[in-house]
């Protein structure tokens, strides 16, 4: 369903024309989006602000050093740590200054290392920083804040100012949104330093269009051996996803395939045509399968083991709606929801682990949902199942951690598919505009998310829900 | 046991020239030929003994690009001579040599000349697409009369369409052309002007010190043209200065840092040396000068940093030969811009580089500038790009054996991100 106001402000004229009447009609931003795999400097030539010289600094350093950016700093400290860096990659840093006015550098991406804050007082430099430079800020540019756990705080004083960073971030995260422009930060636990790249090149990339306002942890918990390739990670990889027919699972899909990935692709019997075409375009191989089926499981890993010897990422995307309220509801509703959307996964799971199918070091990435955060009228089945996966996800990821799987799930907002241009009008336009970014999400964002779990390098990433909602109001 | 180790018995060049002068009536078959034949002159080698000519171009002669055998033909040589022709760029000379040690090392050939040309003075001028898909059917159907040529023509306007485009030295990929990929060089790896300028200035006064020492009498032919003969190379600047250098005006940006005198220039010329096994070059009564160690031939991004190669091929070739660079006694690194040779020599400098792009605890190591480039480079020698690995591999393998040193290592870049170091010992 096209988007009428999206399309409507891509002409220069009409924004204008809206914006300068103060029109009460809200101009979402076009968001810049990757085509094909993420390029290996995908920074390359464009002009990073850089702020605290914290203990992340030589991850960043190497992570904007490396994807090709100028980086503009905000103090010599800072510039000591990124010399290193700057030089194997022959990218000279800069001092930023304040009062360069137009001949300023715009900026693609701000990050800010705030993992030396010892107190509120701290945050200053946070405020004065983005204040100073924010109006440098590109469309569809990043803001990217890092900081330690509130949890290894070791006084109440350190914790405040690192719960702070979360409002924040929130916050920023609206204010940007009609630029199209994403803030999201990353609590990075002591000793998990080097897993934050894989993390940062997500967050600063076009990768990352839709994901806004959110905290991503990256811990030590899960087993990793420093593999972290930057270019097709997920070359010689084996991916399974689930109703890969159409819509999100099709998008997922094809964005593995891209970044390197052999899929399998799974759907039901019924969907043989636009299944075979979607495995057919990316390389790939069909396999027919209806995950309600008991032995689904039995039949994929045999498939898997037959084909491949195994399965690197398992992404279990199959699912439905069948809304009704609660006292309307019939029970078929119920047991198909809560049959596909959770039972089937958890089956399908605990198969692929009991034979052996799934291989150390491997991906296992759910959809949860808004609604299974958020709740959402006529959707108790559809919340509970969902809410359901993010509790599998979480307890998951603590066991298979010890052979390097890690277990996370997406929750996507609101996203332009066939399910939801279903949805009446009104509810359509609200879940599109109650966001920061103002619109809803495209298939792919999600795949990209899904991509981003899959990576050898985002081994400090398990155990977490990532919304891929624009910043949506609902449940946030 | 047989020594099938190959071995450097000689090797000859032509003078090389600016493009467009003294060598511009030879084209690169005619340049290839009195190169070998001035090496074979000098060597009094039998050619019944030569199984093969290797040769190497870069911007090939589209009619005969196998240069290698008409070299033969035209020389007049055994028919039964094999010939060939390998390309890789500004590597395509390294190649042609390294590929005939290869062939002679597993016991393909024992005697084999390999080198390389170019003349960019004869360099095809080609036509637009357009041009060659309305002429080339008229052209090839033999009976077209000049009348139906002037309508395919008028088919054409208007003319500014179909104008022979520029040969530029420029990226397929990037469409960068190679000065502008060392202008980002110089400014992503901070390479002073001065600095650039400097190196120029070294690589004139010590080619001028080698050819006026004669140096260079050994390995540098003088060459006929139908204008007369040709001794020397032209290029070199015995009277230039930093001063002078410095007032040169910047080429490829504005307010940039690569100059005509801290470039090389396009360059016509050949060189060629004679590989023979150990045993062969024995048995024909010849002394061995030096023998391949090891080589290693790399790529890189080519939108990165196009000519870092270098940066990367010698730690690879070092490793390969058990050396350390500290070891190394002479070394010639091919310079394509002063800015390209100082980022190479930049990031062998760098421990971070090492850490970060070749998986090293320390730094590749420092090249004392008093051991690289000893009797110039190709800034101020020139470099008909094929003729740059045999004339590399000729001045480290003589002076290996003049000077009674150990090792040689050389290291060129080449378009399309291509990288090549090899370590040379003197027998």
């Amino acid at each position: 369903m096209t988007d009428v106001l999206l399309e409507l402000g891509k002409n220069p004229l009409a924004r204008k024309l809206v914006q300068s009447a103060k029109l009460p009609i809200p101009m979402p931003q076009r968001l810049s989006r990757l085509s094909g795999a993420r390029a290996e400097r995908f920074l390359e030539g464009q002009s990073v602000l850089v702020s605290g010289a914290g203990q992340l600094s030589d991850v960043i350093a190497r992570t904007l050093s490396r994807a090709g950016a100028t980086s503009h700093l905000d103090s010599a400290a800072l510039a000591q740590a990124f010399a290193p860096a700057a030089e194997a990659y022959g990218r000279p840093t800069k001092l930023v200054v304040a009062d360069e006015g137009a001949a300023a550098a715009q900026a693609q991406a701000f990050v800010v290392d705030a993992t030396a804050l010892s107190g509120p007082a701290d945050l200053k430099a946070l405020y004065t920083f983005l204040h100073n430079y924010l109006p440098r800020l590109a469309r569809s540019g990043r803001v990217v804040i890092v900081g330690r756990p509130v949890e290894e705080a070791r006084s109440a004083l350190v914790a405040s100012a690192r719960a702070a960073l979360d409002g924040f971030t929130r916050s920023l995260a609206k204010e940007l949104g009609g630029k199209g422009s994403t803030a999201n930060l990353v609590y990075v636990s002591e000793g998990a330093e080097e897993r934050t790249g894989a993390v940062l090149r997500f967050l600063l990339s076009h990768a990352s269009a839709f994901v806004t306002a959110q905290p991503l942890r990256v811990t030590g918990l899960a087993a990793w051996s420093g593999e972290d390739p930057w270019s097709k990670p997920l070359s010689n990889k084996v991916a399974l996803v689930t109703g890969s027919a159409r819509g999100i699972g099709e998008a997922t899909a094809r964005v593995l395939a891209a970044e390197g990935a052999h899929v399998v692709c799974l759907d039901r019997p019924d969907d043989d045509e636009p299944l075979s075409l979607v495995a057919r375009e990316i390389g790939g191989q069909p396999l027919l399968c209806d995950v309600l089926d008991p032995n689904a499981g039995a039949l994929i890993a045999s498939e898997l083991k037959k084909l491949h010897g195994g399965v690197d990422i398992v992404v279990h995307n199959a699912g439905i709606t069948r809304d009704r309220t609660l006292a309307r509801m019939p029970e078929s509703n119920w047991d198909q929801v809560i049959g596909i959307n959770l039972e089937a996964v958890l089956r399908i799971t605990d198969t692929l682990l009991n034979e052996g199918t799934l291989r150390d070091n491997g991906r296992i990435v759910s959809l949860a949902s808004i609604s299974g955060i958020a709740g959402n009228t006529g959707q108790t089945n559809y919340a509970a199942s969902k809410a359901g996966v993010i509790g599998f996800t979480r307890a998951l990821a603590t066991q298979l951690a010890g052979r390097g799987i890690t277990v996370n799930a997406v929750a996507p907002g609101f996203i332009e598919t066939r399910m939801t241009a279903a949805v009446p009008v009104v509810v359509r336009e609200a879940g599109r505009r109650l966001s920061a970014l103002g619109q809803g999400g495209q298939p792919e964002d999600v795949g990209r998310a899904i991509a981003f779990f899959a990576e050898p390098g985002s081994a400090g990433v398990t155990g977490q829900v990532l919304r891929v909602c624009g910043g949506a109001l609902l449940g946030a | 046991m047989a020594n099938r180790r190959a071995v450097i018995v000689g090797g000859m060049r032509t003078p090389f020239a600016k493009a467009f002068t003294e060598l511009m009536e030879l084209d690169t078959i005619a340049l290839g030929a009195a190169a070998t034949s001035a090496l074979l002159r000098k060597l009094d080698l039998p050619a019944k003994e030569i199984d093969a000519v290797v040769w190497s171009g870069v911007v090939l002669p589209p009619l005969s690009v196998n240069i290698g055998r008409e070299i033969v033909l035209d020389l007049g040589l055994p028919t039964s001579i094999d010939g060939m022709t390998v390309t890789r760029a500004c590597a395509s000379g390294l190649q042609a040599i390294t590929s005939g040690v290869s062939a002679i090392e597993r016991g393909d050939a024992d005697v084999v000349i390999a080198g390389g040309s170019d003349s960019t003075s004869n360099a095809p001028i080609t036509f637009p697409t357009k041009v060659t898909r309305t002429l080339a059917p008229l052209a090839l159907s033999g009976k077209a009369t000049p009348q139906d040529v002037l309508g395919a023509l008028a088919q054409l306007m208007p003319l500014s369409e179909i104008l022979p485009r520029q040969p530029r030295v420029a990226e397929r990929t990037t469409g960068e052309v190679m000065g502008e990929s060392a202008e980002r060089m110089a400014q992503r790896n901070e390479i002073s002007r001065h600095a650039q300028d400097e190196l120029a200035l070294r690589s004139h006064q010590r080619a001028a010190r080698a050819i006026a020492t004669g140096i260079f009498d050994d390995e540098v032919a003088k060459i006929e043209t139908p204008a007369g003969f040709v001794h020397v190379d032209s290029l070199v600047r015995a009277d230039t200065s930093l001063e002078k250098l410095a007032k040169l005006k910047p080429v490829f940006a504005k307010g940039g840092t690569i100059t005509a005198g801290n470039a090389t220039a396009l360059t016509d010329g050949a060189a060629a040396v004679v590989l023979m096994s150990e045993d062969k070059a024995r048995a024909l009564g010849y002394t061995p000068l030096a023998a391949f160690r090891s080589w290693s031939y790399i790529a890189v991004d080519p939108a990165d940093q196009l000519l870092i190669g270098p940066a990367i091929a010698v730690p690879r070739a070092l490793e390969k030969a058990g050396l350390e660079l500290s070891q190394v006694d002479v070394v010639d690194m091919h310079e394509a811009f002063a800015a390209q040779v100082l980022s190479v020599l930049k990031m062998l400098g760098s421990a971070a580089f090492a850490r970060e792009r070749l998986g090293r605890e320390r730094a590749v190591g420092e090249i004392d500038p008093e051991k690289m480039n000893i009797y110039g480079g190709s800034i101020a020698i020139g470099h008909p790009f094929a003729a740059t690995g045999a004339r590399i591999v000729t001045t480290l393998a003589n002076e290996l054996h003049r000077s009674q040193k150990q090792t040689a290592l050389l290291g060129i870049c080449a378009a399309g991100g291509l990288g090549a170091a090899a370590v040379l010992e003197r027998v």
